[in-house]
């Protein structure tokens, strides 16, 4: 029998909550701040744990049908294709490296809004523009709501 | 996987001298090891040794470090001569922050300040280091809150809740030194270390972007789709400029002390982000939903103080200047921009070297970047008529 990794972060939590932050000086006002921030960040990972492999490769499965499309939907002068073409080639050496996956497809997006900015085909900025609009969208609400245990988010009282 | 699809070129762009030491000082300090938070017996001894030599007969009493804020190391200290008791702050560049910036010219806009707006008043600066540790500067300590005592744990500023007795007190004082702000005569008076972006129309705009352009990339920002989208945006669609002004740069509740009874502002704070420039790029930033509330019924106010529309036609007819809607929306989708590199680029940056002394803060507030990527969808989504 193991401990648990929840069994371990309660443990950390329980030990900074109930022993160290008491016995903090009143005065030591960044100690203090420190230690609640960090009892914050432990109890959002201890949510999050079992999510996290599962959030970020629905990132990166997001980012993947991002890049498709606007492969297929971009074209455009010498630029803009060479960016497109990187696109493609980083689609295609998506692997179960997530976190670089996902780093090659974003630069790759990059190149290729800069590449259109400066010889897109007509039409091709405006595409570009719905594309990454829509599909952001969608993302940036999945992601508002992974960090919404932080208390910065306003969502749902602009809701 | 091969994660560098594309060399980022290293370009030098057209900018303020002290913004391209700022990211030069930067990137030379990337190499530097660890900084450690400062211990308040360093801070007595240095602060003894310094009015040795600039108060001899000085003595320093009563060093505690200040709570709240992201980027400085700020300590209170009493400083006694003579029987009379004199209080200071201290405010101290870690080696590296979520907001570098320079002790000097922030001192040097405070001093220009006293007398039409309220501030502290700065006293000693010591901004190459030839004294502290790091860059510093001393300000004669003013009484007051950034937040109400019943606003709880939070970052300054981020969501403080005024409420409907402190917004009525506070609201014409908020927006009328803001226009006093903008009305400073900077050529008549002009300021050591601020440059006028006037070489042509879209300059203050360009200094501005290729400023925290180049804070993203020396800070490697992990680029999203919506970043890069922006990035080109502001990129494509400089406004001319409408008119230039002292800009403070971060201007919000929390930023100012006031009077927790009266409700009067007793200082404006943090200049550290002020420049010359377009006035509709401080008026983006107080606007940004970051800094304000909602209420019960889903209405929005900047710094929980205005309504959008509100805030535009105050501002309007205090200043007597006609704000642009598609100036203000281009500065709307820059402030979110901004924000976004700060949390997102120059914080987590800072935590990873290990140069700061709040690392868990920084990565605390990393977690605010989807929200600034949601204003970036919304903005450019909708438009500047919307």
């Amino acid at each position: 029998m193991t401990p648990t990794t929840d069994e371990r972060l309660a443990s950390v939590i329980r030990s900074l909550t109930e022993v160290v932050l008491p016995h903090l000086p009143a005065d030591a006002s960044l100690a203090q701040e420190q230690v609640q921030l960090a009892i914050g960040h432990l109890q959002i990972l201890r949510l999050q744990f079992d999510s996290v492999l599962g959030f970020e490769a629905e990132e990166l499965a997001d980012t993947e049908a991002l890049a498709s499309e606007l492969a297929a939907a971009i074209d455009g002068g010498r630029d803009t294709s060479a960016a497109v073409a990187a696109l493609k080639a980083a689609i295609g050496a998506v692997n179960a490296d997530v976190r670089g996956s996902l780093t090659g497809l974003n630069r790759a997006i990059e190149r290729v809004v800069q590449a259109v900015s400066a010889d897109g085909a007509e039409g091709a900025k405006a595409r570009l523009s719905e594309i990454i609009l829509r599909r952001e969208g969608n993302r940036v609400e999945k992601d508002r709501r992974w960090f919404l245990p932080y208390g910065f988010d306003t969502m749902d009282a602009a809701a | 996987m091969q994660t560098d699809l594309i060399e980022r070129p290293v370009v030098r762009n057209d900018m303020e001298a002290v913004h391209r030491h700022i990211i030069d000082r930067r990137s030379a300090n990337r190499t530097l090891p660890p900084y450690r938070a400062a211990l308040t017996e360093e801070i007595v001894e240095i602060l003894s040794s310094f009015f040795a030599k600039e108060r001899p007969g000085a003595a320093v009493s009563g060093v505690r470090r200040v709570g709240g804020g992201a980027s400085k190391e700020q300590f209170f200290f009493t400083l006694s001569e003579g029987g009379a008791e004199e209080k200071f702050l201290l405010r101290m560049d870690p080696r590296s922050a979520i907001t570098e910036t320079d002790r000097e010219r922030e001192f040097v806009l405070i001093g220009a300040m006293r007398g039409r707006v309220p501030v502290p008043e700065p006293v000693w600066i010591d901004n190459d280091a030839k004294h502290f540790p790091q860059s510093a500067a001393i300000l004669r300590v003013v009484s007051g809150v950034t937040k109400p005592s019943d606003a709880g744990v939070k970052v300054s500023g981020l969501g403080t809740w005024l409420g409907p007795d402190l917004r009525e007190k506070i609201k014409d004082q908020f927006l009328d030194h803001l226009v006093e702000i903008h009305r400073y005569d900077y050529r008549a008076n002009p300021l050591p270390g601020f440059e006028i972006p006037e070489a042509d129309a879209k300059q203050a705009a360009r200094w501005a972007y290729n400023y925290w352009r180049e804070l993203w990339e020396v800070d490697e920002g992990e680029p999203r789709p919506i970043m890069s989208l922006a990035t080109q945006w502001l990129a494509d669609n400089m406004p001319d400029t409408a008119e230039l002004v002292m800009l403070h740069g971060d201007y919000r509740t929390g930023n100012y002390l006031f009077d927790e009874a009266s409700g009067e502002i007793t200082a404006l704070l943090d200049w550290e982000l002020a420049r010359i420039g377009d006035y509709h790029e401080d008026l983006g930033w107080v606007l940004m939903e970051i800094f304000g509330s909602f209420d019960g019924e889903g209405v929005f106010r900047a710094s929980d103080l205005f309504e959008r529309e509100e805030f535009i036609t105050e501002y309007e007819r205090r200043s007597g200047r006609t704000v642009n809607r598609e100036t203000l929306h281009y500065y709307d989708v820059m402030s979110s921009w901004k924000c976004n590199v700060i949390v997102a680029a120059n914080g987590l940056a800072a935590a990873r070297s290990q140069h700061n002394h709040q690392d868990v803060l920084l990565t605390f507030l990393g977690a605010a970047a989807p929200m600034f990527a949601n204003d970036l969808v919304r903005l450019l989504s909708k438009g500047a008529g919307e």
